[in-house]
């Protein structure tokens, strides 16, 4: 996806040392957070690791127990109604008075908010893909449903800042595909899309930044590219005569690492600027060449690399 | 907050518990239900023969003492939970909007939907005391007045003891068993336990029932033609009664706003 200029941007999260305690266990701290506006940024971690809690810090629903948080530069503790007038958020899963109509639960919150927000019902029913179950009670409405009725509520505040908790919980692939377009659509409005999501693959695809909170702390933030560390050091080849191919490349200075993998090999290059050569070292020895391709690394991987559970299970 | 944003906040509230069909079901057979059975009852029994005035302070005891308290606790507590219960809390917390505004439109809320439903059990009352007194004196239009009056503020009272119990705690079960077990049998048993004095002018429905201006009625009783309904009355000053009234109202209402306020949505 295209990268939007994250560098340039103002932060429309700023957060400094974060911390929330509940008696003596302590769910996040030091928590340091820079989000940029106008970008979709992901909100990575495993369950348990804090970012609901400071999803719900963010959203002003809990105090911090220590550290300050500014959103669009006003100070959220100083200015908390302007503040959050401009943000729209779904907390955990989206929750209403289900003996309502959809209609009616935006009703409820845009009175909460004021009168500008109350024009914005019909447009924000529209953009969800409920205009014509606005007067069903929700009751009677899908898990997906429910969820768009979710970003129909967010969209009332006419938001600066989109804070989703988990959107694509209990989506099919067509709910998913949807918001994921819908996400797009935002922030090519200029707004900023907040999303936690265990769905890595999905914030690969969606978000231009992201940040890893692993025991309730920040380990890692940045655009995607940067997190992943993808530098095209390693590739996979495919070839006739790999033992061959294998021997050849052997005393090649830029190769850091190769092994044999079924049809060619896989080789790490100190220096990815060295892989032309390689591959044409490999045709000139009379390899037959099939492909030559970077292993792209996942951010998957790379969140699985830097957090801890995975290792305290195995 | 400005008063268009606090009118819509209070019919947002309102939708709400209007739209509660079983609540309002209840409340409505609580309320206009009982006052139509309890005159259809007497009616029946004295054959056209109801006394006008004591038919007045029975009605109104019935709404201020009883059903019509019953129902009014009914709706406080939903008003006062509903948010919580629905998860809905924390969405309106999260607009920024004050926690204190938050709790306090639910109270106009509730009593907007509560006072119309006493009001007509008692205007039936009325009805029936002015259609059927037979040979006893009508009540006079002022006496009628008194009486919504009482009606009236006994409905305010109950209505926000119940939202600031319910904002308090959380809990439709337990505001309803406290409020209604609290009002009930436990004050019947205040009420009797005469080596406490004075002390008993604390209980809300004893407060309440001092208010009663069912003495004026006395003179004009017809013996026998009513049910007399016991309303907790004692002898004590009406401006302690009316401070211990008021007291049960705006203390409930300032342990809600203040767990409103405090708790993590």
């Amino acid at each position: 996806m295209d990268t939007a200029p994250l560098d340039t941007a103002p932060p429309i999260i700023e957060a400094h040392g974060l911390a929330k305690s509940f008696g003596s266990r302590t769910a996040v701290r030091d928590v340091g957070l820079t989000v940029p506006a106008g970008c979709a940024f992901g909100f990575l971690g495993h369950n348990g690791a804090g970012k609901t809690t400071v999803i719900r810090m963010l959203t002003g629903l809990t105090r911090p127990s220590a550290g300050t948080i500014r959103i669009a530069g006003r100070s959220l503790a100083d200015h908390r109604e302007q503040v959050l007038a401009q943000v729209g958020a779904i907390i955990e899963e989206p929750r209403f008075h289900l003996h309502l109509t959809g209609r009616e639960n935006l009703q409820v919150i845009a009175a909460a908010r004021g009168p500008q927000a109350r024009q914005r019902i019909e447009p924000a029913l529209a953009r969800a893909g409920l205009a014509d179950r606005g007067d069903e009670r929700v009751h009677s409405y899908s898990q997906g449903m429910r969820q768009r009725l979710g970003i129909a509520r967010c969209l009332l505040a006419d938001p600066r800042l989109v804070i989703l908790d988990e959107p694509m919980n209990g989506l099919d692939p067509g709910g998913i595909l949807e918001l994921r377009e819908l996400i797009a659509g935002l922030v090519a409005e200029g707004r900023t899309v907040f999303l936690s999501s265990h769905l890595l693959d999905e914030i690969e695809k969606t978000c231009h930044a992201a940040a890893v909170i692993d025991r309730g702390r920040i380990i890692a933030q940045g655009a995607i590219k940067d997190l992943i560390g993808d530098t095209h050091t390693e590739y996979e080849l495919t070839c006739d005569r790999p033992q061959v191919a294998l021997g050849i490349l052997a005393a090649h200075p830029a190769l850091a690492q190769a092994s044999q993998i079924p049809g060619g090999l896989r080789i790490t290059l100190a220096d990815p600027r060295a892989a032309g050569a390689v591959s044409a070292l490999l045709v000139r020895a009379g390899i037959t060449v099939l492909s030559f391709a970077p292993v792209r690394a996942s951010l998957a991987d790379r969140f699985l690399g830097l957090t801890s559970r995975v290792g305290e299970n195995a | 907050m400005n008063a268009t944003i606090a009118r819509q906040m209070i019919a947002a509230d309102i939708l709400k518990l209007r739209r509660r069909r079983s609540t309002m079901v209840t409340a409505v057979l609580l309320s206009v239900g009982m006052a139509t059975l309890y005159f259809a009852f007497i009616e029946t029994r004295h054959h056209g023969n109801l006394a006008g005035p004591q038919a007045l302070s029975d009605g109104a005891t019935l709404m201020c003492m009883y059903f019509g308290a019953f129902a009014a606790i009914l709706i406080g507590t939903e008003a006062g939970s509903i948010d919580l219960a629905s998860g809905v809390f924390r969405d309106l917390a999260a607009t920024g909007r004050s926690r204190t505004a938050l709790f306090l439109v639910r109270i106009p809320a509730a009593i907007a939907v509560t006072l119309p439903l006493t009001l007509t059990g008692f205007a039936i009352t009325v009805a029936a005391a002015y259609a059927f007194h037979g040979s006893a004196a009508a009540p006079s239009p002022g006496l009628a007045v008194t009486f919504a009056a009482w009606v009236t503020l006994a409905t305010i009272v109950q209505t926000t003891l119940a939202v600031g119990i319910s904002s308090l705690t959380g809990s439709r079960s337990v505001t309803l068993i406290t409020v209604i077990g609290w009002n009930t049998i436990a004050t019947s048993i205040l009420y009797l336990a005469s080596f406490l004095g004075s002390v008993r002018d604390l209980v809300l429905m004893i407060a309440l029932g001092s208010l009663s201006p069912g003495q004026q009625v006395g003179s004009h009783a017809h013996p026998g033609s009513s049910i007399a309904l016991d309303n907790f009355k004692l002898p004590m000053p009406a401006v302690v009664a009316v401070l211990v009234v008021l007291a049960w109202a705006a203390l409930p209402a300032a342990a809600g706003v203040l767990r409103t306020r405090t708790l993590d949505a």
